[in-house]
């Protein structure tokens, strides 16, 4: 139990987004207005929540004997949450309208997606782990279907409920062996006997079911099949919030195992298994994309791909790794974030204007959604200045230093791959004439949500150390 | 082969066999029946490990509501729509090497494990303990499956709306 008012004060974050949830419900039940109140309830919760742990992230503690971090890596994971939420809030409030489901269950599932991943990014308790991991599937498996007019959004949500559960089950096993041979549940006590443990055959077998369950929700390679089908056929603001926030927050329990073979000076066993996957992910997700017409499905191909970068960090298993897969996460959520938030203004109904020929002379159109989604997709592709340079270079460095430079190769002939599609959709914009009119509704809020996206893609881009700094100071 | 040793293995044959039923059967009916088994099946191996509370929860919940509404659900549901629920398998080779492989892993750290054996003592009664437990140590995930249970209620409640056309 917190014993103290400070302790209190310091996972206010948590607090509010539950207290969120339950105010949001009562709104929902009483108010016939709350279709408009819903959502800046839902902003406020998650720009509170994104602050106060940015400015609380050198207030490192664990409460409630050993269940929950706050402050410090999960402050970090937290604020990149909250804030990725928080936009994706504001394009909601206009793209919900069209599918014509803006109930206010879509706000308060979000919140519980949110509240899940927190619990997730701060667990020092394999239950927590896995308590956090379905308050955020559940969540999602409702919003996926959210748009029930539209039968591949159907199709989504039970394909994604089918595959997420099956994951799950792996994960549950895997947590069963791991305590079957640990006989504790702290998370940092198994990290300090991880040593001994790994010399049990069925602690091995145990944490690999728990790593393979993970890779089902990162979406690596082997385990994608649910990945383009899901993304494509969801409303696009909740494929935004799975792809980046979603996967986020799969790293952050997978970088726990990545701490455990970094305090041990272990070499990390599973950097063969990580190795597979990485290359793998890239290579099938970046070569796959260039034969997608439709946006939503290139991105979830894409998606793969830069899961395959960020598992180069866990193979190389280093300390340059750590940081490198946070800056990459965060650089990976804002530009991923930005670049659905423009498909959600130019979607219409029935995933009408998602394919690329829908973008033909929408620099004529709209000049300033044309530069911010070139923006995203130059930062997607790794071109420098920008965010998406910085998170590869620090993932790839990482490679060369734990002796893996054929991965890095590897990393870098695919994004070289990658570069094709996602300039292709720049050259479709600018250089193109449209072919059909496409009338074209920007709402402000939308408008604001990718500004800000696209701010911070240039931020991190220009100065990386500014949030690089922040991460070091966490992880050591 | 001690007693306790020959109802673990009647419990355990129980449970994989009418397992086995549910998944091969085509009526969808029969298998909700096999489905009992194979809960009463796992509750018996819950309380021969001691787990008495588990035990009662799973006949309680699984047996005694779940079931119910499934049964309830495919009696009430299946004559409204003219669509034949088809039930089947296929895919049988990639899904046995897919399955053996995992078996096959399962089997051999089986095997090669050296197993410890848990303190001979089983407890009277778990429910004390368990209840206590979760209401200190564990109190804050006690109070996350609160939310939990809450987001599936909406998320159930928001699956059945039907929506205005």
């Amino acid at each position: 139990m917190p014993q103290n008012s400070q302790e209190i004060l310091l996972m206010l974050p948590h607090v509010v987004i539950g207290v969120g949830i339950v105010i949001s419900l009562l709104i929902e039940m009483y108010s016939k207005k709350s279709e408009t109140i819903l959502p800046w309830i839902s902003l406020f919760v998650f720009v509170f929540a994104g602050v106060h742990s940015i400015i609380n992230i050198s207030a490192n503690q664990i409460l409630f004997g050993g269940m929950l971090e706050v402050g410090g890596k999960p402050a970090i994971f937290n604020f990149i949450f909250n804030i990725g939420a928080a936009l994706l809030i504001l394009n909601s409030i206009d793209y919900i309208k069209k599918y014509e489901s803006n109930h206010g269950e879509y706000y308060i599932l979000i919140q519980s997606a949110i509240l899940g991943m927190m619990v997730m990014a701060g667990s020092k308790d394999i239950f927590m782990i896995f308590i956090g991991l379905e308050l955020m599937s559940i969540a999602f498996y409702v919003l996926a279907g959210i748009n029930k007019k539209k039968s591949s959004s159907n199709e989504a949500a039970l394909k994604y409920f089918l595959l997420g559960a099956f994951a799950t089950g792996f994960i549950v096993y895997g947590i069963a062996l791991i305590y079957g041979v640990s006989s504790t549940t702290s998370v940092d006590s198994i990290i300090q006997n991880f040593s001994t443990f790994t010399q049990n055959i069925l602690f091995i077998v145990g944490l690999l079911l728990f790593i393979i369950g993970f890779s089902f929700k990162i979406a690596a390679f082997p385990f994608h099949m649910w990945v383009p089908d899901v993304y494509q056929g969801s409303a696009t603001t909740v494929t935004g919030l799975m792809s980046t926030t979603g996967k986020t927050a799969a790293f952050s329990v997978l970088l726990i195992i990545l701490s455990a073979s970094l305090i041990n000076y272990n070499i990390d066993i599973f950097a063969p298994y990580f190795a597979v996957i990485a290359t793998l992910s890239m290579l099938y997700g970046s070569i796959v994309a260039i034969a997608q017409k439709n946006l939503k499905r290139m991105l979830a191909y894409s998606s793969i791909s830069h899961a395959g970068y960020m598992a180069i960090g866990l193979a190389a298993a280093n300390s340059e790794a750590f940081s490198g897969i946070i800056f990459y996460l965060a650089a990976y959520t804002f530009m991923n974030i930005g670049a659905f938030g423009i498909i959600s203004i130019i979607e219409k109904q029935n995933d009408a204007n998602t394919d690329l020929t829908a973008y033909a002379g929408l620099a004529s159109k709209s000049p300033i959604l044309a530069a911010f989604m070139s923006l995203f997709m130059f930062a997607l592709a790794g071109i420098p200045p920008l965010a998406g340079f910085f998170g590869k270079y620090y993932v790839f460095i990482s490679a060369i230093e734990a002796d893996l430079t054929w991965l890095a190769v590897v990393g870098v002939f695919s994004s070289v791959i990658s570069v094709y599609f996602y300039l292709r959709l720049v050259v479709y914009m600018y250089f193109k004439e449209s072919e059909k009119d496409i009338d074209l509704h920007i709402d402000k809020y939308s408008l604001l949500s990718v500004v800000v996206s696209g701010i911070l893609v240039i931020y991190f881009g220009i100065s990386p150390d500014s949030l690089l700094n922040l991460i070091l100071s966490v992880v050591n | 082969m001690n007693i306790y040793d020959i109802i673990f293995y009647l419990f355990a044959i129980v449970t994989l066999v009418s397992a086995a039923f549910v998944v091969s059967t085509k009526n969808i009916v029969h298998a909700a029946f096999f489905l009992i088994f194979t809960f009463f099946g796992v509750a018996g191996l819950y309380i021969l490990l001691g787990a008495d509370f588990i035990g009662v929860v799973q006949i309680l919940v699984y047996v005694g509501g779940i079931l119910i509404l499934l049964l309830f659900g495919v009696m009430l549901t299946n004559k409204i729509t003219n669509v034949e629920i088809r039930s089947g398998t296929t895919q049988i080779v990639p899904a046995l090497i897919g399955v053996g492989l995992f078996a096959g892993i399962l089997v051999l750290t089986m095997v090669s494990t050296e197993w410890k054996s848990a303190p001979g003592e089983i407890p009277f009664t778990t429910a004390y303990s368990l209840g206590k437990v979760l209401l200190t140590d564990f109190v804050l995930i006690f109070e996350l499956l609160g939310i939990l249970l809450l987001i599936a209620l909406i998320g159930a409640a928001s699956i059945a709306r039907r929506e205005k056309e």
